[in-house]
Order: structure tokens, then sequence, then C-alpha cells
């Protein structure tokens, strides 16, 4: 070689260094495999004055060739001649249609296959051209490398950015199923968000008690429910709530090549969807049981009002007589009842009562016990023939271990007789030239026993500066801290030494004392009075 | 709740809008990638998918997604999505649909941003 077919050489390669520069900037910036091979097959056509290029790609060895580019149909013939071999592989012919035939194996096992014609003036390749069509191969293959890693940068981005949104929506399903109160909403909600999230084809949920099916729900709705839970490829978790088992199944986890495994990320993510699942239903439990609560707590309200009206607000006013009366239940509806009411015949019934037990179902027999007691009284029975009554009435009406203790007096004003029984209840005190009088003749405590048992009354009279306290035991047991109950002797005494010129300045101190050996300690039974003097 | 996958094209201009209903998953995508091609060139270059009745999209829906986004870049075409639900919305913002695509209220306020 001569000096100046040296420096055309250099020349050459200077400007063939030029264009594999201009040419990887190209190929780099292939968005797809087939641009990449278009724009490799317009480079090597605009350097070696070859217009029949025709390229080819096979993703594996055992794949078939696919073209990229192809110009002259005659070079299937030449497929075979591509061969898959662990290296780069150039063959050059001068007596065939084509002058090369080559392939390049690549780093992910696919290859190239390019088989190209004469070039256009008919003239051989040069050594020249053989080396540089080397060197541009070598450029496809670090094109090839340079997309696999731009696809592989995007599949990273991809995949995390896909697992923030999967974070993201975990958190935002669970803020906006704890916002849900409608059961099937939250269901239908967690599901396609689990779908979404893990690529699930199907996302299903089972609500069983025992063996048996109470609800299914599919999503996307209306799929095939058999399909869906049949997959070979599915996965399962449940929460158990109140009894019922609640069984969440994805199905056909979905790629670009088709249907695949789920993994461990999508059992944690269905676990974490279930959790937040059984946490709503457990809330919607929990408000839906204070919904009742409050609806219960009005009903007991409106109970209590209802039993208030029997207490009298007000006691009538008898010629002669001072009285008084309080009752304070230790809950909203009491068990103690008392009332004074002026009959017909110008006589007054008074009567006290407290049932065994307190809450709704005491206030239920109070009020029973009311409601028999006006309708008897004013017929003209006898007061024993009204015990009998009414024992009947509230055993009927009562549970076995509910009746109800009382003592019924009738006052005749002017004279100051006063016919008792005590149906089963603490001595009511009478006091008499001071000293106390026990007033506890009468029978058993009403409704305690269904048999004809005779009541028996009793009469007292009743003299100017005499006194009876009606109560009931809510005041002598009331306890204080240490356990010690306020006492009949107490209670006694009290009556007996303190001379009070109003009933109604009796009661208040009575209940102030009562309160004042109490102290703090909770009030746990309901405290009933009426006191009454005969001026 | 969404029902099977469905959609419904319609040309507006030089612009086809994609009306889908349901699921957009590995189905969904396929099928809104199919019609993309069926009417991509012929004079339309611009895509407008209106997502007003598909309320859930899986990663493999999104990926059929970024495939039309690329075609159309490489024609510097441009895709607008319309009527997102807040929780996709999020999702393409993630996963930065919207980079290389733009989003609008409704189909009209869409055809003004072509």
């Amino acid at each position: 070689m001569n000096v100046v077919e040296y420096n055309q050489i250099i020349d050459k390669l200077a400007l063939q260094v030029k264009s594999f520069q201009e040419g990887f900037s190209i190929l780099s910036k292939a968005a797809s495999l087939k641009n990449l091979g278009e724009n490799f097959c317009h480079i090597l056509r605009a350097n070696f004055l070859i217009s029949d290029v025709n390229l080819f790609y096979k993703i594996s060895e055992e794949t078939e060739w696919e073209s990229i580019r192809l110009v002259n149909k005659n070079c299937y013939e030449c497929l075979p001649l591509l061969t898959a071999s662990s290296g780069a592989t150039f063959k050059f012919y001068t007596d065939k249609k084509f002058s090369i035939i080559a392939t390049l194996p690549q780093v992910d096992k696919s290859y190239w296959g390019l088989i190209i014609g004469n070039k256009i003036d008919n003239t051989e390749l040069s050594e020249l051209d053989k080396i540089s069509f080397q060197m541009f191969f070598q450029l496809l293959d670090n094109a090839y490398q340079s997309f696999l890693n731009q696809n592989k940068e995007k599949q990273l981005n991809f995949s995390l950015n896909h697992r923030v949104v999967q974070l993201n929506s975990l958190i935002d399903t669970g803020i906006e199923i704890s916002k849900l109160h409608k059961s099937s909403t939250l269901f239908e909600l967690s599901l396609e968000r689990a779908a979404s999230l893990t690529n699930a084809s199907y996302s299903v949920l089972k609500i069983l008690s025992g063996s048996q099916i109470i609800s299914e729900i599919i999503f996307p709705q209306n799929s095939d429910f058999e399909k869906a839970l049949n997959s070979t490829k599915r996965i399962e978790t449940f929460v158990e709530f109140n009894g019922l088992k609640y069984l969440f199944t994805l199905s056909e986890k979905e790629s670009r090549n088709g249907i695949v495994d789920f993994d461990q990320t999508d059992e944690i993510l269905l676990a974490a969807f279930a959790r937040q699942v059984l946490a709503a239903i457990e809330n919607e439990h929990l408000h839906n049981e204070a919904i009742e609560n409050e609806r219960l707590h009005q009903e007991i309200e409106t109970a209590a009002s209802i039993q208030k009206r029997i207490i009298p607000q007000t006691l009538p006013n008898i010629k002669g007589y001072d009285l008084a009366g309080i009752n304070i239940p230790s809950l909203e509806i009491g068990g103690d009842y008392y009332d004074v009411t002026k009959l017909k015949d110008g006589k007054y019934l008074l009567i006290i009562a407290d049932v065994a037990g307190k809450g709704v179902a005491s206030g239920l027999l109070v009020n029973t016990l009311n409601a028999s007691l006006n309708a008897y009284v004013e017929n003209e029975f006898t007061l024993t023939e009204v015990a009998g009554f009414l024992n009947k009435i509230i055993y009927n009406a009562s549970t076995p271990e509910k009746y109800i203790t009382c003592f019924i007096a009738i006052l005749e004003p002017d004279s100051g007789v006063i016919e008792y029984l005590n149906a089963g209840h603490n001595p009511i005190f009478y006091s008499s030239k001071r000293k106390i009088i026990k007033l506890d003749k009468g029978g058993l405590a009403l409704g305690m026993l269904d048999f004809e048992l005779p009541y028996e009354s009793s009469f007292i009279n009743i003299e100017p500066g005499e006194k009876i306290l009606f109560y009931t035991d809510g005041i002598t047991e009331a306890m204080n801290e240490n356990g010690e109950e306020f006492s009949d002797e107490n209670l006694e005494s009290f009556f007996l030494n303190e001379n009070y010129n109003c009933a109604e300045s009796f009661i208040k101190n009575i209940i102030e004392n009562v309160k004042k050996h109490t102290g703090d300690t909770p009030q746990s039974d309901d405290i009933t009075a009426l006191y009454i003097c005969r001026r | 709740m969404s029902v099977e996958f469905n959609l419904i094209t319609e040309t507006k201009e030089n612009c086809v809008v994609i009306n889908t209903t349901g699921y957009i998953n590995n189905i969904g995508g396929q099928k809104i990638v199919d019609e993309f091609n069926n009417r991509f060139g012929n004079g339309i270059n611009n895509v407008i998918l209106n997502l007003a009745h598909s309320n859930v999209v899986n990663s493999i829906g999104i990926s059929f997604l970024i495939e039309i986004i690329e075609k159309l870049n490489q024609t510097n075409g441009k895709l607008i999505f319309t009527n997102l639900d807040p929780s996709i919305d999020k999702t393409f913002t993630i996963m930065g649909l919207f980079q290389f695509a733009k989003k609008a209220e409704n189909i009209d306020e869409a055809l003004k941003l072509l």
C-alpha cells in the first residue's frame, strides 16, 4: 500500500467514525425494536450504497426468524444460512444474489440476522467495506444493549411507580372504607382495589355462616363465579367476625404474556385489604350498636317520663293533716311507688310499694299495680279483696322472681281511722304517744304466690300530733363506703325524736340524713318515703 | 362496580374519541390499543380517551395506554384523558402518564386542548 492509498483509507475511516457517532445517536433514540432495526437498515444503505438490506430478528435460538425489514423476498432462501451461534458470524459472497449474510447474537439470547444484496454500482465489497460493515454490526449490538437498558429502566420506573400506587391505594382505600356505613359498598370498593392493585382478573368475596353461603360478590360485576373460583391461579384469605367468615379470593393474575402466578406481595396486599374490611365491619357493628343503644336509651327515657307521671307531683290537701312524699329512683326507671288519692266517699287511699328489682321490668309492674289499684279501689271491694285481686294480677303479669311489697291504707280524715294492709312490706312506723308502733299486719307480697292466701287488714286511729312514716328499704339499706347500712334503728330513732312542724321539712331532713350517711357512695336502690301527721 | 369491558368510538375533527366502560385490564387495554391502531393514521393523530364509565384500571391496562402514548409521541400526536375518577387520576399521576398525556374535565374541554 502506498502513501496515497494509506491516506485515502485514513480519510475514509475518519468519515466512518463520524457516521458511527451519528448512527449511534439515531439508534439510541429508537422507540421500539422495529424502529431500531429499520433505522439500522437506513444507516447501512447510506454508508454502503446498497438498497437491498433485509433484517431479521428472533427472540431465542428455538424461535423462528421474524422480518424487521424485508426488501427482497428472495432472501428467504438464505434464512438457513443465518446460523444462531454464540459469536457474530459474517459471510461475504461474490457469486450470489447477496453479498453479506451475517448473524449477531445478543446478550438476552436473541439474534439479529442480516441479508444484504449487492452494491448499486455492482462493484464488489472492498476490504474496508467489510471492516466497516463489521464495525456497524457492532454498532447495532451496542445500540440494542442500550435499547434493552432503556427498557429495563422504564420497567423499573414503572414497577417502582406501581409500588407507590399500591401503597397509596391501600392507605386511600382504608380511609375511604372507614367512611362507608353500607357493607355492600365497602365490599365492592375493597374488591375493586384488591383486583386492580394485584392485576387480578377477578376478585370474589364469599360470606359464609358455617358452610352456608350468605352472600357472594364478584368483581368485575356479572363475571363468572365458577371461572374465577376454579382457576388454578388464585390466592385466598379470610377474616371472621360475629360468627361469619369473609373469604376473599383473587383469581388469574394478568401479565402482558398471559396469566401468571400471584406473588408474595399480592398475598400481603390481599390480607391487608381483608383486615381493612374487618375493621370496617367491626366499626359498622359498633356504630349500629351505638345507634341501638341510643334508641333504647330514648325508649327508657320515655318510659321513665311515663313512670314519673304515676308518682304524684303534688299531694292532695287533706284537712287536718300535713303530708309530704319523695321518690328518688336509683336508675332512670325505678321500682318504688307511692300515691295518695281521694276516693269518692271522701276517704283517702295512701300507698307505698316496692317492686323486687329495678329497671324497665319493675317499672312495668309499678304501672300495672297503679292501674289495677285505681280500677278496684273505687268499686265497693274491701281492702283485703283488693289485695287478693292485686296479688293475682301481679302474679300473672310478672316473672317468678318479680313481686311487689306494698302498704295500703284507707284514711277517714275526720275520725282519723285508718284501715291498713301490709303486703310483705317493711313495717310502717306509726308514732303514738312517743312510742313506735310497727304496722306489719296484712299478708304476703303481691305476686309472690298464686294461692288464694287470705289478706288481713287492721285498723288504727291517728290522733292529733301523731304521725306515720311510709318508707321503702332504699332508706334503711342505704350503704356508706364501709358497707354500713343506714339501718332500721337509725330511722326509728330519727322518726321518734325529730319533731318537725311540717311534713315537707321532715322528708327533706330524712333525705339529708341518709345522704350524709352514704356520702359519695352511689345510690344503689330507690328511695321513697311518705310522711303524714295529724295536726 | 365495573361491568364487562366495552368501548364505543366516535370521530370528531381530526380526533378519535374512545369511550370505555368497565375494568381497564389486559382485555380492556388490548381492546383500546386495537381500536387505536385501527383508527391511527388516516389523518387522525389525536386521541381522547373518555373514562367516564371506567373507574378501575390495573397496571397491565396502564401499560397498554403507555403504548398508545409512545406511538403518538413519535408522530407528535396527543392523548387526552377525560372524566377521570379521582382514584384513576391519582394513579395516572403517580405512574407519570401526565408527563406525556393531558387530562380534561370532559370531551368538549379536551377538544379545546387540541
